[in-house]
């Protein structure tokens, strides 16, 4: 399988603090790549550097070295309004805490990527009510964010996300605020959408549950990728099982 | 402990809290300004013709009142939207209900306080300042003016210390009420409000209405007197006020609705952010309106008083300075004057009966003589064929040309032959004219002085020039012109600092919503013109709404000024300039508040 990768990490660190004063390594060389239609996860604890990787993945930080290569672009030096641009058109982003408008409704949110690259009402309504139906949100597309539970909400962070057709969709611990029920719902759509309309993800979570439902596993620990798991042709729950096994001697 | 917490709050929120202070001491600057005018009784009689100044001052000071307890109330609310949190974590941790009713009650007075103490220092800085440049420039003699005021300094702190302290109760009851949970997730606003198009549409009906009455009431200023001031008060503040609330959300709907403006770019978020802002800001922007207007009035109403000085005394003469065998320290003050438009010798000549003119000369240049003839006032040019005529009715005009020891010599203008051969000594009489009056007002009082110390001039009947005339009405028009520019500066910055303090204290919230609108792709430059189409949004409104009022309300000087629709592009011109900058400032500050700069740059 020789396509193009849609994201290509090489060698990427990231450093903070200044040359002179008290330095923090917190990437020290990540190299790795997603395939179109992939489904990715990226575990790790709480200081593994997974939200500073992912953070460099979605351009919202830049590595101290290294590149990060998405579509065919090289990410890191984009600039500006061609960054702003880029963000808006390759990736989509759900987050932990959704980051939705709140003063905007359910449709507004979903429909704000498109009226960003002025596109037409009708075009706009047209990919709205498409995407809502895919992800099951139409009955509550005129409720404002306030007035939705924590899986709709998310699921509205998934339809904007998405909305645009992205190259790649980030999610950063998207089943994090969610109720089990909720999280395993949200989980069964990105599978699927993976699936049936090769989306590919990369989901950086620490929930093993999560992990289990992608294809492959990277394990991050103190800024470096440590383990590869391979979901093949396991059951979920046998892949889980190894999730929890590879945790369990990966953190020692 | 808890005091280790409560200071760690405020440092982690310096800026919110330098928004929060800073806003509250401009208020209470400016309530000292304006007190130290309204509660000086002696000054307001001895600066003003009207007896009805400190009643308007009085209700001045109810406007006053209402802006500022308005400005408090919404800076207590941010106080409290800042420290519930902290609240809520004190009481988690186990702090009882008393103690922090205590530390609110601390807390919140002594924020009041301190800003009322800050504020009273600034304010007398602010009233010498303002109250000294206006003295010198307007050459107002502003009697009774004082800086330090004693009754301006008690309401000063009567008012805040009553307002603070009722707000700290306020502020108690409600945080105790509230359960702990809603106060620790108390950043989350419910955001679906319910809006009943009847009471919009009665809303926006009796704001018209109100509005209409208000300025048809200061029409009637001359036939309803004290009532009119009331009428207008009450009914423009609540149409003001009706209309924010009723108009504007409308207006929103309206192009929120509108599918192919609104689906265009950032324009369904701008609408969005407005209309939230709108329905939480009515009360300030009716604020922001009064204050626009108060302002731009006062400047407007100043400027008027200080231009009908000069075009009162114009009428009385057109020459600006008239010397007399003029002394060499008069001759070099005259050099000093500027814009000098017109300047000519007369040769007289003095005998023991009369004083002559050479009818040659007048007849190569005429006297001017300003006269009121049948209603209206006249210039006359004025030659040897109607001297006689105009002499008895312009003696006024003439007198400039004569010195007391004159006394018994009659002017008469003869021929040039006559004049040669009448015995007698000659002297040289100059007459100025110059473009601006008040701008040679130093050097005309020189001339004018030194004048009158030569030919021993001791009262203002004495002397025809227009200087003394020129002082007369600036002793009456200057105080008026004076307090229309003081206050004009003090609502001035107490608008700049009500809309800046609104605005600015919402921005930490907004912050989040602008970081998002980044993440997902919206490039800098259109969030940027979000943000001044919004806040433009937030400064045009009462600003509309401001130069409104001032235009009807300037028909209540119509019997003090002679044309207050006059020359109205001066005032509006510096003060839209000045509400411009202050625009560009606000969104400069909001801008490096909510965009954060992409940390790729």
């Amino acid at each position: 399988m020789q396509t193009q990768p849609v994201v290509a990490v090489n060698g990427v660190t990231k450093t903070y603090g200044k040359p002179n004063e008290k330095q923090f390594q917190a990437l020290k060389g990540v190299t790795f790549s997603v395939q179109p239609g992939e489904f990715v996860g990226i575990m790790g604890a709480s200081g593994s550097g997974k939200t500073t990787l992912l953070n460099i993945l979605s351009t919202l930080d830049r590595p101290t070295a290294g590149t990060v290569v998405i579509n065919g672009q090289d990410v890191t030096a984009l600039k500006g309004d061609r960054l702003s641009d880029f963000r808006a058109k390759q990736v989509g982003f759900i987050f932990q805490d959704f980051n939705l408008l709140e003063n905007l409704t359910a449709r507004e949110n979903i429909a704000l990527p498109l009226a960003l690259q002025n596109v037409s009402h009708a075009k706009q309504t047209q990919a709205v009510e498409k995407i809502a139906a895919t992800l099951g949100i139409e009955a509550v597309l005129d409720h404002y964010p306030t007035e939705l539970s924590g899986g709709q909400k998310q699921r509205v962070a998934a339809a904007r996300a998405l909305v645009q057709e992205p190259a790649i969709l980030f999610g950063d611990e998207p089943t994090g605020a969610l109720d089990s029920q909720s999280a395993k719902e949200l989980l069964n759509t990105m599978a699927s959408l993976n699936q049936e309309q090769d989306v590919s993800i990369l989901l950086v979570t620490h929930d093993p549950f999560s992990a289990s439902y992608a294809q492959r596993i990277l394990f991050i620990k103190d800024g470096q990728i440590g383990q590869e798991l391979v979901h093949g042709d396991k059951s979920q729950s046998a892949f889980y099982q190894e999730i929890l096994d590879t945790l369990g001697t990966f953190q020692q | 402990m808890l005091r280790k917490l409560a200071l760690g709050g405020i440092r982690s929120r310096f800026r919110d809290y330098a928004v929060l202070f800073s806003g509250l001491v401009i208020a209470s600057a400016v309530f000292y300004m304006f007190m130290a005018l309204a509660t000086n009784d002696a000054f307001l009689k001895s600066n003003s013709p009207v007896s009805m100044t400190s009643f308007i001052f009085g209700f001045g000071e109810v406007l006053l009142v209402i802006i500022t307890m308005v400005y408090i109330v919404y800076a207590n609310t941010f106080l409290m939207s800042m420290r519930q949190r902290d609240y809520a974590m004190f009481m988690m941790l186990g702090a009882k209900g008393r103690k922090i009713a205590q530390l609110i009650f601390i807390e919140t007075v002594s924020v009041g306080l301190l800003a009322a103490v800050v504020g009273v220092v600034i304010g007398m800085g602010l009233t010498g300042l303002a109250g000294n440049l206006l003295i010198s420039m307007l050459h107002a003699p502003a009697t009774h003016f004082s800086v330090f005021w004693a009754p301006a300094l008690l309401w000063t702190f009567g008012f805040f210390l009553a307002m603070f302290v009722l707000a700290a109760i306020v502020n108690a009851i409600r945080l105790l009420k509230t359960p702990m949970l809603d106060l620790l997730h108390a950043a989350t606003t419910p955001n679906r409000i319910q809006q009943k198009k009847t009471v919009l549409f009665i809303q926006a009906v009796l704001a018209v209405i109100l509005l209409a009455i208000g300025y048809w009431a200061m029409t009637q200023l001359a036939k309803l007197q004290m009532m009119a001031i009331g009428v207008a008060l009450v009914t423009i503040v609540l149409g003001t006020y009706f209309l924010f609330n009723s108009l504007l959300v409308w207006l929103i709907g309206l192009l929120k609705r509108n599918q192919r403006f609104a689906a265009r770019g950032l324009h369904t978020f701008t609408l969005s952010q407005l209309s939230f802002r709108i329905r939480d800001y009515t009360k300030i922007l009716s604020v922001v309106a009064m204050l626009f207007a108060l302002a731009l009035g006062a400047l407007t109403v100043g400027l008027g008083f200080q231009r009908e000085i000069p075009e009162m005394a114009r009428h009385q003469n057109a020459y600006d300075v008239v010397t007399i065998a003029a002394s060499a320290k008069t001759q070099k003050a005259a050099k000093q004057l500027t814009g000098v438009t017109a300047k000519t010798a007369y040769t007289q000549k003095v005998t023991a009966k009369a004083v002559y003119f050479d009818a040659d000369q007048l007849k190569a240049q005429p006297l001017q003589f300003e006269l009121f003839d049948q209603g209206k006032w006249q210039h006359v040019t004025v030659t040897a064929k109607n001297f006689a005529r105009y002499a008895e009715d312009g003696d006024s005009q003439l007198l400039q040309f004569r010195i007391p020891a004159d006394n018994a010599r009659r002017l008469q203008v003869v021929s040039h032959a006559a004049f040669i051969a009448a015995s007698g000594q000659t002297r040289q009489v100059m007459t100025y004219q110059v473009r601006n009056f008040a701008a040679n007002y130093d050097t005309i009082e020189t001339m004018v002085t030194q004048q009158n110390r030569q030919f021993g001039v001791k009262s203002s009947d004495q002397s025809g020039q227009k200087f003394t005339v020129y002082a007369l009405i600036n002793s009456l028009y200057s105080g008026l012109a004076f307090m229309g520019f003081f206050l004009g500066i003090a609502f001035l910055a107490m608008l700049a600092s009500t809309l800046m303090f609104k605005i600015l204290s919402g921005a930490s919230f907004d912050a989040s919503r602008y970081t998002m609108l980044q993440k997902i792709g919206v490039r800098p430059s259109l969030l940027r013109r979000s943000v001044r189409q919004e806040i433009g949004a937030l400064f045009l409104f009462p600003g509309v709404l401001g130069i409104t009022h001032v235009l009807f309300g300037l028909n209540m000087f119509k019997g003090l000024l002679q044309q207050p629709y006059g020359n109205l592009l001066l005032p509006f011109g510096i003060f839209i300039v000045l509400y411009a900058v202050y625009y560009a400032l606000t969104v400069w500050l909001y801008e490096s508040i909510v965009i954060k700069r992409d940390r790729h740059e």
